[in-house]
């Protein structure tokens, strides 16, 4: 059986992805001070905050049309670097041919792909360059790792978030060569990537949602 | 933290209404932080932008010969896509829009975004990318963003803002431009640090007797940092930097003695008799010097130098008229 979810459903993970960046105010803005300037949590918060109170106006939307309201919403309240990266991610996914009213986990696997490489071709970013490319890129990777073996889907949305919190781990023993952690002399070495936690927690989100609808 | 401001929170928009009163022949459009030209004339449009704090960069240079819109960001952070692609909108008059970008990651980022949805929807936009800052480099190993964007980005758009004036399609626009950034290097160096007015105070990075060589727009970290020195010799530290990145032998250059925000008029003046009299001695012809505030730092205390090698057509570009609030050429 496959994952049928709808565009209110998918809402429903920003909801989620919101509140669990909120309660984690304090050990997202200690982790930025350490290597940037400590506005990450505001600015992520701000942006998230805007869209949940937009999102309640959308009524009957497609998918396509939810992803670039979303993408642009994100570009212009979370701002700086970060919000033109999930803006970018957003407002490409908006472009992928996919049904108007309902997702299914290819979907799903072919947006965070498409977001994926949105990010790194925006930021001119690699994998390893300890940024939030390397969270979202391990959950792919073990996403479909587990799609293509026909593993059950509870499992493969596990693996989606475990990947990623696999990805923002190895952040910690990298160099940034991107944002103002590169102008450090130890380059934040033994520090997670802010940007690479709340893009777990995004990750995280949004398996838990998938799960939820794939169970009801 | 000792400030003429009101809240921290709203100096960009209390700035830029002040800049508009002072200016008739410029609008403000509140929602995107953008200032615009208020007579739109049908030739290439011309839009520059990026954090507030560089004052009078980039509203001060929207006018007649110059820009066609500047749009602001917060203090040191890039103004977010769907403000560029307003920028975009007041500037486009048919005939494509050019943006001027400093180099650096957010501004780009943000820039090519705003290109690219731009484009999508039709228009013709076209983006060229300033590095003048011979403090950094360029690192091909990919290690940093490159070098940065600093006060010869004025350089630029005075003579692309000429060439646009003149009816040139966008093309040619876009290669004087360019003409304009490979010819022209910059260096500076700093007294004191500067106090962004959302954060406050923060510890100084230099001690009493110290300055530093090569620090960013931001306030970012130098080359080195030196005990001060007489302002001769200092002149001399970043014109040798500037004239080892290209050559300047016997070439003909306009020279811009750039003060960061707090610096006296009278220490600029001293800096340009050094620097002039230092390229005599290189023999490095100076034809027109500009001094004075064009890139600041908020209230940062210093200097930068810049040097832009001329041709007949850049040289004839300078020349041309500019009504623009910072950069008048009559």
């Amino acid at each position: 059986m496959s994952l049928k979810l709808t565009v209110s459903q998918y809402i429903e993970y920003f909801y989620r992805a919101s509140n669990i960046i909120n309660q984690n105010k304090e050990y997202i803005t200690q982790l930025d001070l350490k290597t940037g300037d400590g506005d990450h949590w505001i600015n992520l918060n701000k942006g998230f905050s805007e869209l949940l109170s937009k999102a309640k106006q959308w009524g009957d939307i497609t998918f396509s049309e939810m992803m670039k309201n979303t993408g642009m919403i994100l570009m212009s309240k979370v701002g700086g670097s970060s919000g033109v990266l999930y803006g970018s991610a957003y407002i490409e996914a908006s472009k992928l041919d996919i049904n108007d009213n309902y997702i299914d986990e290819i979907d799903i696997l072919n947006i965070l792909k498409t977001q994926l490489e949105a990010i790194m071709k925006r930021g001119k970013t690699k994998v390893g360059d300890k940024t939030m490319v390397d969270s979202l890129h391990q959950g792919i990777i073990e996403f479909e790792k587990k799609l293509n073996s026909k593993s059950n889907l509870v499992d493969a949305f596990n693996a989606l978030s475990e990947g990623a919190r696999r990805g923002m781990e190895s952040t910690k023993d990298m160099k940034a060569s991107k944002g103002r952690a590169s102008y450090q002399n130890n380059k934040g070495l033994g520090e997670l990537d802010p940007g690479a936690v709340t893009m777990y927690y995004q990750i995280d989100a949004l398996a838990k949602t998938c799960k939820e609808a794939y169970k009801n | 933290m000792k400030k003429l401001i009101n809240n921290p929170k709203n100096v960009v928009h209390e700035m830029l209404l002040g800049l508009s009163y002072s200016n008739s022949e410029i609008k403000y459009i509140q929602e995107y932080e953008v200032i615009a030209r208020k007579n739109k004339k049908e030739k290439v449009g011309l839009v520059s932008g990026g954090g507030s704090g560089h004052e009078p960069a980039h509203a001060g240079y929207v006018g007649e010969g110059m820009l066609d819109a500047a749009v602001a960001g917060n203090v040191f952070a890039s103004p977010s896509p769907d403000r560029i692609i307003c920028g975009i909108e007041e500037a486009d008059s048919g005939k494509g829009v050019l943006l001027i970008v400093k180099n650096y990651s957010g501004d780009i980022m943000n820039f090519e975004l705003a290109m690219d949805l731009a484009n999508d929807e039709g228009k013709n936009v076209e983006m060229v990318i300033v590095k003048d800052d011979v403090a950094t480099q360029d690192d091909e190993d990919y290690k940093n963003t490159g070098r940065r964007g600093i006060a010869g980005t004025v350089f630029v758009h005075k003579v692309a803002g000429a060439e646009a004036e003149r009816g040139s399609n966008i093309k040619e626009v876009k290669r004087v431009a360019q003409k304009a950034i490979d010819n022209v290097r910059t260096m500076g160096l700093r007294l004191t640090g500067c106090t962004i007015p959302e954060v406050g105070d923060t510890a100084s990075v230099l001690s009493k007797n110290e300055i530093e060589i090569g620090m960013g727009i931001h306030g970012e970290p130098g080359v080195e940092k030196i005990k001060i020195q007489e302002a001769k010799k200092l002149v001399r530290i970043l014109i040798d930097k500037i004239i080892s990145d290209i050559d300047y032998e016997n070439r003909k250059v306009a020279m811009m003695v750039n003060g960061m925000g707090g610096t006296p008029l009278m220490e600029m003046y001293i800096v340009c008799k050094e620097a002039k009299e230092y390229l005599d001695e290189l023999e490095i012809r100076v034809e027109k010097i500009y001094v004075g505030n064009f890139m600041t730092s908020i209230e940062m205390s210093g200097c930068s130098i810049s040097l832009l090698r001329l041709d007949d057509e850049l040289e004839n570009l300078l020349y041309q008229p500019c009504k623009a609030l910072a950069f008048k050429e009559v």
